[in-house]
């Protein structure tokens, strides 16, 4: 017979991981459309363009699963110190996450309004980089959970530039061309830079809410 | 027959058919409750109705008196097997007296007299071919205070079961009782030593493992962490969680965030003043514990469970 000892909170020390591992999952998920709706405009694959707007629906459906499950930990179980910071941060990366998924359709639907993107190899470049460093620092986040290390979070803000400096790559080569691309399709284009330069910035928001649940303290940058 | 608790339970066989007729009545009340448009009866049920397990009591319409006295008033609720169900509420709510009605602690008190219907698997446990000490043989106790006897650790455990006429290996069922109960790695060289050398948590576990050594399904416990430091306390609701695998847990609690901690239904009582002064407790509302802390239904159960009442 094999014996055992209990240890205090070990079921509750469970479903905190649970928890984690479930942000996890779903940072994945939404990662995973992200780089997708990156692959479509900048290859112009507007035949995808429904698939990534549904596939977002099992995201929102485990984002709200996850949300009311966040929401009944911290009803029933207390929680305090780590623990409350931890749950309290997992409710605010939860949204982080969902918004992120959100912008991957805005971006494929932006495409479609005006019928692709012109074949420019500037533009696709630019486009190619910006939406490859975005999916990357949503990557941070998502690694930032799975490691809780706070020093991803103390050092993202900085890591962010890239994006923000590939998205004003794009406004200029947009404004460069705005005669023959016309208004439709530059504004299209200033959203598409701006919603994945959004993505990044909640990639760098997760991280710091990690540094903030495992240090306490938000980066000074937050 | 007075070691049955009824005849007709007494084979497996038969027990099956009272199983099943406790499946039955499961279903009925699910379908009740959700073709009823009356909230409550949905509340009642909670969650989808496929995923529920089966009914192992039901109250109908109880009622307790002592004497005259009104003590509880008309309660009504499934318990469900390989769950923890809640009682909480205010002093005088009745929900020890509710509890007590479950394995017929009440027969004890001359005084008392319970009315309507307590069904366990079906069978009404106040039906005239009960024998009380099958019943709480079935239905286990454990109290507020730790009540060890004053014998050794071991004989505390192998009391219930020898006075039960056990034909087993009393030394496995011992070391089996006091493993399930998480209590065996620190006893398990001294258990001819007195249960009083024990600490308070220890005690407390000794006695959850002395009530399931008579091998029950339904284990009572009557606020079994109030008299206990936080720490032994989180470590008897981490051992109720680990229990409610096998067997059904019914804990009354003056302490709600213990309810929400461990249980997975809550009912929470109140109690009414008369004229007269009689105080006469009642159901207010029974819910899935999440719905119950979040949402719950009636104003007083949220007065009470933010502390703003009671």
């Amino acid at each position: 017979m094999t014996h055992h000892e209990i240890e205090p909170r070990h079921h509750f020390d469970d479903e905190l991981d649970e928890i984690r591992a479930s942000l996890v999952d779903l940072g994945t998920m939404v990662l995973a459309n992200i780089r997708w709706a990156g692959e479509v405009v900048v290859e112009n694959r507007l035949d995808e363009v429904d698939a990534v707007v549904e596939a977002d629906a099992p995201i929102n459906e485990k984002y709200q699963e996850l949300e009311e499950k966040v929401f009944h930990i911290l009803a029933l179980q207390q929680p305090v110190a780590s623990d409350l910071r931890f749950l309290v941060v997992a409710s605010r990366i939860l949204y982080e996450m969902e918004r992120s998924g959100d912008l991957a359709v805005n971006i494929v639907n932006s495409l479609e309004r005006i019928h692709g993107i012109p074949a420019d190899t500037t533009l696709q470049s630019s486009l190619d980089r910006l939406s490859a460093a975005s999916a990357t620092m949503f990557a941070r986040g998502i690694e930032a959970i799975a490691t809780m290390d706070p020093e991803i979070g103390l050092h993202a803000e900085a890591e962010d530039e890239e994006t923000d400096n590939l998205t004003s790559d794009l406004f200029t080569a947009v404004t460069a061309r705005q005669d023959e691309l016309g208004l439709e399709a530059s504004v299209a284009l200033f959203y598409m830079g701006r919603f994945f330069e959004r993505i990044a910035d909640h990639g760098v928001n997760i991280a710091q809410n990690i540094t903030f649940a495992v240090t306490a303290q938000f980066p000074e940058d937050y | 027959m007075t070691d049955r608790i009824e005849t007709h339970l007494g084979t497996t066989e038969e027990g099956q058919m009272a199983q099943e007729q406790a499946n039955t009545s499961t279903t009925a009340s699910d379908v009740a409750a959700t073709s009823a448009e009356d909230s409550d009866a949905v509340r009642t049920s909670g969650g989808d109705p496929d995923d529920l397990n089966p009914v192992i009591i039901e109250l109908e319409n109880v009622n307790v008196y002592y004497d005259d006295f009104h003590a509880v008033s008309d309660v009504s609720l499934p318990i469900r097997e390989r769950e923890i169900t809640a009682f909480i509420g205010p002093s005088g709510c009745g929900k020890s007296t509710v509890l007590r009605c479950l394995n017929r602690m009440n027969d004890l008190i001359e005084s008392a007299r319970v009315e309507g219907g307590v069904n366990y698997h079906g069978v009404d446990l106040y039906g005239p071919n009960i024998d009380p000490v099958e019943v709480r043989r079935r239905i286990g106790m454990v109290f507020q205070k730790p009540n060890p006897f004053p014998k050794s650790i071991y004989d505390n455990v192998a009391f219930g079961p020898k006075i039960a006429g056990y034909k087993g290996n009393m030394d496995d069922l011992v070391e089996q009782s006091l493993d399930r109960a998480a209590l065996w790695d620190e006893v398990k060289d001294k258990l001819d030593e007195s249960a009083y050398a024990l600490s308070g948590g220890q005690q407390q576990r000794l006695c959850i493992a002395r009530a399931i050594a008579t091998s029950p399904d339904v284990v009572l416990m009557d606020e079994p962490a109030s008299a206990l430091d936080p720490i032994a306390t989180l470590r008897i609701e981490e051992l109720m969680y680990e229990l409610k695998a096998e067997y059904t847990i019914i804990i009354v609690t003056h302490n709600m965030q213990q309810a929400g901690r461990v249980s997975d239904r809550t009912a929470f009582f109140s109690v009414d003043i008369q004229d007269d002064g009689e105080r006469t407790g009642r159901l207010v509302e029974f819910s899935e514990t999440a719905t119950l802390f979040t949402t719950p239904e009636k104003q007083e159960t949220e007065d009470y469970i933010t502390g703003r009442f009671g």
